[in-house]
């Protein structure tokens, strides 16, 4: 009889041979693996390359702008001698403010109103850009995390509707929505129905009870308004679409949704330990994100599909970081 | 005081711009730096996958046959497994092994164990008597009866199982991306948020394609390694 | 505590959040249920007839057994994003998709199950003067059904699972607490996910039952699936 518990032995060597193949895979989920930063090695530079005990791991949350947020930062830095683990695409908030608590992630760009509401669980946020900042610095070194700079650019939480249905009901403000005739339906991130400068705070604010919110995980709330899927969208400010005029964002008079420029929320060890070269590497970038910069960034990666990591070297090329 | 400088990022295509159904030129452009990463690294989560499930699958059914005892709680453990939500259990070890591609293997194999161990499990028993009987009279040991007719015997339902538990997992691995961005599923989920129905495509077909593609090898490997069931079907 | 602390605690924390929200889950398992059902009722009445009939006729088996192979590797997710493409996000997109992945398994025990119910009955039948009509009716549909059932079976209770992943394309349901876990937390995610397994459970033990009643009394001996797939039910999607 023919020795068949050859073949099986053969399939065990070709699957332990898989195995050890794929468990000496690397970990870690940077996005993407294969493409290769294309930043040169660190140039010649006044200080020495720091001293690096510490790994960065650099934390993005799941949308276009921190995608492009990640790599800006991760390509500077990198370009400066230091390693860096980008971690994209972690999750909404609460999720990555777990991540860095828990040590998984030890720097992120968070946005400063949004730190406050959500993180630390305020109702609102301040009156200026300036006072959120400092508030929501203030209640990071509470926990031993700091904020680096701000940017110069706010994406705030805003409501839009397509131009039609603005023209059809003479939408201008959020209040008017109050108007909308039957049950509005407006969608957004699924966190919104339940965070304070989300569904709760259009009650609040504007007094806009019996909306159906349709929660849109994930999925584009500019497709849900064009297919009619929903009436209104909880979007973002700096989003490429608006640039289209093809939607008109409700001006939001009571203030609800506040100020929300991006500052890296950094470990207080990593930054004691990193010193003053990382920072001001941070803060280099911080500073050249002005709304237009990032609209366009954001554009090219949402609208003409280019790569993030490659709008970003372009841009920190143009700008003389890399 | 200046800006910062904006370069040109490059246009996309007008296809691209105007968001059509499908853009040929995008994928011809996008193939290497990123459907032909994410395609590798689902092929290598699937592979790692049911390797490990089916060593432990494998080891828990030799367990159960020669000690019958063993079955119950063993497939109690690997039904549970099964019953919960894929999407639920890799947010669920996130907290326990962290957002690495060790937590989406965990929960990966988890799927596969209770495919491969009634497989395994089954495929054991299917020896005939009379064949036991042939090979204790023969004078083989126990071991040797397990390498030279069991094991052989059990190669079809041993194979179906692996069929199974590969194209499950293919499955399984796109939702995986829901808490790692790793795999085909990544395309995926990005897609949905920019609404960029070309990659939607692009990526879910070569999903499907994996999928049958590893179906249909598995098929020809079971006939290559088991002849004498083509013949039975033959008959 | 933070949203992703992991307390042992939290196997019950579940229960406490299906306890605490019933109104919620109420609504979330009702459209869950509505489109489950209306999945595997677009997936009725494609995939039994024609299995039915193709195996009476005993023709297009490479059709339907292929069908079959090839149905149970789709991965779900993929042809929800591929649906999506076609047909936009929402209810509709979903109920394709899903209807796309109940169909295989039904066609192909359908026509399994047809086409070979025992042929010496179907046989003595036609001896006796049956029409055709009459021998699929009073013969091969009823020694059919066991096979027929777990078909159904099957691809109901992966409706179900699968329809969890629908809240990734607007499709509702429970997915929608469980792609939800900044609102409602880890507690809110195993929450709704016994939901859906309990679900599952219920729909596999109502077709079981089904199952069991329409098998004829003189073949109530467990029927072996005749292919280790057959049968076998999914719920990990």
């Amino acid at each position: 009889m023919k020795p068949t518990w050859r073949r099986v032995l053969f399939l065990f060597v070709v699957m332990g041979a898989l195995l050890a193949a794929g468990c000496g895979g690397n970990d870690g989920a940077s996005v993407p693996p294969v493409a290769d930063d294309d930043a040169p090695p660190a140039t010649e530079t006044a200080e020495a390359p720091p001293q690096q005990e510490t790994a960065i791991v650099l934390g993005t949350k799941n949308f276009t702008e921190q995608y492009v947020l990640g790599e800006l930062y991760r390509q500077a830095l990198e370009a400066r001698g230091y390693e860096v683990e980008l971690r994209s695409d972690i999750g909404s908030t609460e999720i990555i403010d777990a991540a860095l608590t828990s040590g998984e992630i030890n720097v992120y760009p968070e946005y400063t109103g949004t730190a406050l509401t959500v993180v630390f669980g305020e109702e609102g946020s301040a009156d200026s850009a300036e006072a959120t900042y400092e508030a929501a610095k203030e209640r990071y070194e509470e926990r031993g995390q700091t904020l680096l700079e701000m940017t110069p650019f706010s994406d705030s939480d805003a409501i839009a509707v397509r131009r039609e249905t603005a023209e059809e009901h003479g939408l201008e403000t959020i209040g008017d929505l109050a108007d909308f005739p039957g049950r509005l339906r407006l969608g957004g991130q699924p966190e919104f129905r339940t965070r304070a400068q989300g569904l709760p705070g259009l009650e609040r604010n504007y007094g806009l009870t019996g909306i159906e919110f349709v929660p849109l995980a994930g999925i584009s709330p500019y497709e849900a308004l064009n297919q009619g899927q929903v009436d209104a969208a909880a979007i973002f400010s700096t989003d490429p679409p608006l640039a289209t005029g093809d939607y008109v964002v409700l001006e939001d008079t009571e203030a609800q949704f506040g100020f929300q420029n991006v500052a890296p929320v950094v470990d207080r060890e990593l930054l004691d330990e990193l010193g003053d070269d990382f920072e001001s590497t941070m803060n280099a970038v911080t500073r050249l994100l002005t709304e237009e910069a990032i609209i366009a960034m954001n554009s090219a990666v949402a609208i003409d599909q280019r790569p993030a990591d490659e709008v970003a070297r372009q841009f920190l090329e143009a700008n003389g970081l890399l | 005081m200046n800006g910062p400088v904006i370069p040109e990022f490059g246009r996309g295509s007008d296809c691209v711009r105007d968001r059509e159904l499908f853009c040929a030129d995008w994928v011809a452009d996008n193939w290497r730096g990123v459907l032909l990463p994410r395609l590798v690294e689902h092929v290598e989560l699937t592979l790692v996958a049911v390797a490990v499930g089916f060593v432990i699958a494998f080891a828990a059914a030799l367990a159960a046959h020669r000690v019958p005892r063993l079955e119950t709680p063993f497939a109690l453990i690997a039904a549970f497994l099964y019953t919960i939500p894929s999407l639920a259990l890799f947010q669920l070890l996130v907290p326990i092994t962290g957002l690495t591609v060790a937590t989406v293997q965990i929960a990966l194999v988890g799927y596969t164990l209770l495919i491969l161990f009634r497989n395994v499990l089954t495929g054991l028993r299917s020896a005939p008597a009379d064949a036991l009987e042939a090979a204790r009279g023969m004078g083989l040991t126990r071991r040797q009866t397990l390498l030279r007719v069991e094991l052989p015997l059990a190669l079809p339902a041993l194979l179906a199982g692996v069929r199974i538990a590969v194209v499950t997992t293919v499955s399984l691995a796109t939702v995986a991306a829901f808490v790692l961005p790793r795999g085909l599923g990544q395309p995926i989920f990005d897609a949905l948020r920019e609404f960029f129905t070309t990659k939607l495509i692009a990526a879910g077909l070569l999903a499907v394609l994996l999928a049958v593609a590893a179906d249909a090898l598995l098929v020809l490997l079971g006939r290559a390694l088991t002849p004498w069931t083509r013949a039975r079907r033959a008959a | 505590m933070t949203v992703a602390g992991f307390r042992p605690g939290l196997f019950a924390d579940g229960i406490r959040f299906v306890a605490d929200n019933p109104g919620l889950l109420a609504e979330k398992t009702g459209e869950h249920l509505v489109l489950s059902g209306a999945a595997i009722g677009v997936a009725l009445v494609l995939a039994i007839p024609a299995g039915v009939v193709l195996g009476h006729l005993h023709r297009g088996s490479f059709l339907a057994v292929n069908v079959g192979n090839v149905g149970r590797a789709l991965p779900s997710l993929a042809l929800i994003a591929i649906g999506v493409a076609f047909l936009g996000i929402g209810f509709a997109n979903v109920l394709v998709a899903l209807v796309v992945l109940a169909v295989p398994p039904m066609l192909t025990n359908a026509y399994v199950a047809v086409d070979e119910a025992d042929a010496e009955a179907v046989e003595a039948a036609r001896g006796m003067g049956m029409s055709p009509l009459q021998v699929l009716l009073r013969v091969e549909l009823p020694l059919a059904a066991p096979l027929l059932f777990a078909g159904i079976r099957t691809a109901s209770v992966y409706v179900v699972a699968t329809a969890t992943i629908a809240a990734i394309a607007g499709g509702g349901g429970l997915g929608d607490v469980i792609v939800n876990q900044a609102s409602y937390r880890l507690a809110g995610v195993i929450g709704a996910a016994l939901c859906v397994s309990a679900l599952a459970l219920a729909v596999d033990g109502l077709f079981a039952a089904l199952q069991r009643a329409v098998t004829p009394a003189g073949l109530r001996a467990p029927v072996p699936p005749l292919e280790p797939e057959v049968g076998h039910a999914r719920i990990a999607l």
